[in-house]
């Protein structure tokens, strides 16, 4: 018996790091889930290593373009009968650069996998769950989405811009059953920043990669990285029933950084 | 087996309403748990309601002693042998009035109930916890932790100052192992709110229903929370994945709070 039994969830970004342990943790909960990924193959490692049989699929795809976030829904939809639990949770940036170097190609990606990306999901998920008068909205956003810093520009305005987005959802389908929030979690050392990091270290100024996870680290209280876990178990609050009443709300998983 | 099996609670306010919840899914989660009130009364209708045998003790007293809540503190070590997690849950705000009519002593009173309580409980808890190295320490702000209303600038600026300590006491023991956060709740029609609230809506210029369907006409999902919401995410908050999670002041308002 688990908190999420009979319930379908997706999740952009499912295969690895946030993502994959929100996955899990639904799973184990007895949920349904399709992870998304741009890769194949780690999708299908993901698959295999998560070990859940036909609970769980793979839905291949650039969560940056609005054919794979919205196919993504129509599959879950599709394979699993419903969608209950919508996790927008891909994005990053594929280059640092302060606003003055920042390319208008790099702006409009990171526009399109961190800001468009969670509405066209939204859009097409609420557009399935208004009509059952149930569901629920997690977008993972970020301190990011909260604090500035210098190098990521595009960054930090479009998740400044997911929160905006959120709480007008939120108001929108808050007596449907439907509740819209966002988790913003510190640094965290995912895949993404292991491999943006070193350069994204150089666009800030920094020595290195450490230099960069001690600066995230050295503003929050705990003066440590946050853990996907930890993600994972406010993703899975927000997905059961005990968080009925929450909406709205941006949950910081930033070991005290944030300032509000 | 649950989440939170061996660890041992202190809540004041802890016989009725959110306090009661909290202290009730602990219990459920394996916690031993210290409940405050000042009713003797009530404190043993409660241990009779929530039926938990030694997991739950009732520790009579009123919070707006400091004397009190250092002896809280005390007594739940010497019960259950260490204090694992602090809720500081206690607090209300009687004698509603604006500003320019409001009282010396309704002032002095909100800010002992609900942020003085916090603040002494805070403290001899965090000597506990500091040599243990782990801890979680609660506060249940409000809403108007964040935001103001008109009429009760003493519960606003108590709960205001509660967050304004929790952000301060998290970067202190950040790197402790203890955790110190605030969980801001929309309305709840709580003992307190039906006892505090008429007069506040008087204050306003309005009936007590009138209050209440403001409250929930300002939220998203138009409608009051419940004790269990703020019950669900303090479990969460002292479970292990809380770990990473401190400072924050956590809305659990039904979609009221801007921020």
């Amino acid at each position: 018996m688990g908190t999420l039994d009979g319930k379908v969830a997706c999740i952009t970004g499912g295969t690895r790091s946030i993502g994959r342990a929100m996955a899990e943790v639904f799973l184990a909960e007895g949920a349904r889930v399709v992870v998304n990924g741009r890769d194949a193959t780690k999708g299908a490692a993901a698959v295999a290593e998560m070990n859940a049989g036909d609970g769980v699929a793979f839905f291949a795809g650039d969560a940056s373009k609005q054919s794979t976030v919205e196919g993504l829904i129509d599959f879950t939809i599709g394979h699993f009968g419903h969608l209950d639990i919508c996790c927008l949770n891909s994005g990053g940036v594929a280059m640092t650069a302060p606003v003055a170097q920042m390319t208008d190609e790099e702006w409009t990606l990171e526009v399109d996998w961190n800001l468009n990306h969670v509405f066209w999901g939204m859009r097409r998920a609420l557009q399935h769950m208004i009509p059952r008068e149930s569901g629920r909205i997690i977008v993972t956003s970020s301190v990011e989405g909260k604090l500035g810093k210098p190098g990521i520009p595009g960054y930090v305005a479009t998740k400044h811009a997911v929160n905006g987005l959120v709480k007008a959802a939120a108001q929108e389908v808050g007596t449907l059953g439907i509740t819209v929030n966002a988790i913003l979690p510190g640094i965290i050392e995912t895949d993404i920043v292991r491999s943006t990091g070193p350069d994204s270290a150089v666009a800030m100024g920094l020595k290195g990669y450490d230099e960069l996870i001690g600066m995230f680290t050295a503003e929050s209280a705990i003066k440590r990285p946050n853990r996907v876990e930890e993600v994972a178990a406010v993703a899975l609050l927000l997905a059961s029933d005990a968080a009925r009443n929450m909406t709205g709300c941006l949950f910081p998983v930033d070991g005290g950084t944030m300032p509000y | 087996m649950g989440l939170l099996d061996g660890q041992v609670a202190c809540i004041t306010g802890g016989t009725r309403g959110i306090g009661r919840a909290i202290a009730e899914a602990f219990v459920r989660e394996g916690a031993k748990v210290v409940i405050n009130g000042r009713s003797a009364e009530k404190g043993a209708q409660a241990l009779a309601e929530m039926n938990a045998g030694d997991s739950v003790h009732f520790s009579a007293g009123d919070v707006t002693s400091r004397e009190v809540c250092e002896a809280l503190i005390d007594e739940t070590v010497a019960r259950y042998g260490r204090l694992d997690i602090l809720v500081a849950n206690a607090g209300g705000a009687p004698d509603a009035a604006p500003v320019a009519s409001m009282t010396d002593e309704a002032m002095s009173f909100a800010m002992t109930w609900c942020f003085w309580h916090t603040f002494w409980t805070m403290r001899a808890a965090i000597n506990v916890m500091t040599p243990q190295g782990s801890g979680r320490i609660m506060a249940i702000s409000s809403v108007e932790g964040k935001i103001g209303k008109p009429a009760i600038s003493h519960y606003v600026a108590a709960k205001h100052a509660i967050n304004g300590l929790v952000k301060t006491a998290a970067k202190e023991v950040g790197t402790l192992g203890i955790t110190v956060n605030a969980l801001c709740p929309g309305a709840i029609e709580t003992d307190v709110m039906k006892a505090d609230g008429p007069g506040a809506a008087e204050a306003m210029g309005m009936t007590y229903q009138g209050l209440l369907d403001l409250f929930a006409a300002e939220s998203a999902i138009k409608r009051l929370n419940e004790v269990e919401d703020v019950a669900n995410v303090a479990v969460l908050l002292a479970s292990p994945a809380g770990a990473g999670i401190t400072g924050s002041l956590i809305s659990i308002d039904g979609g009221t709070s801007p921020y």
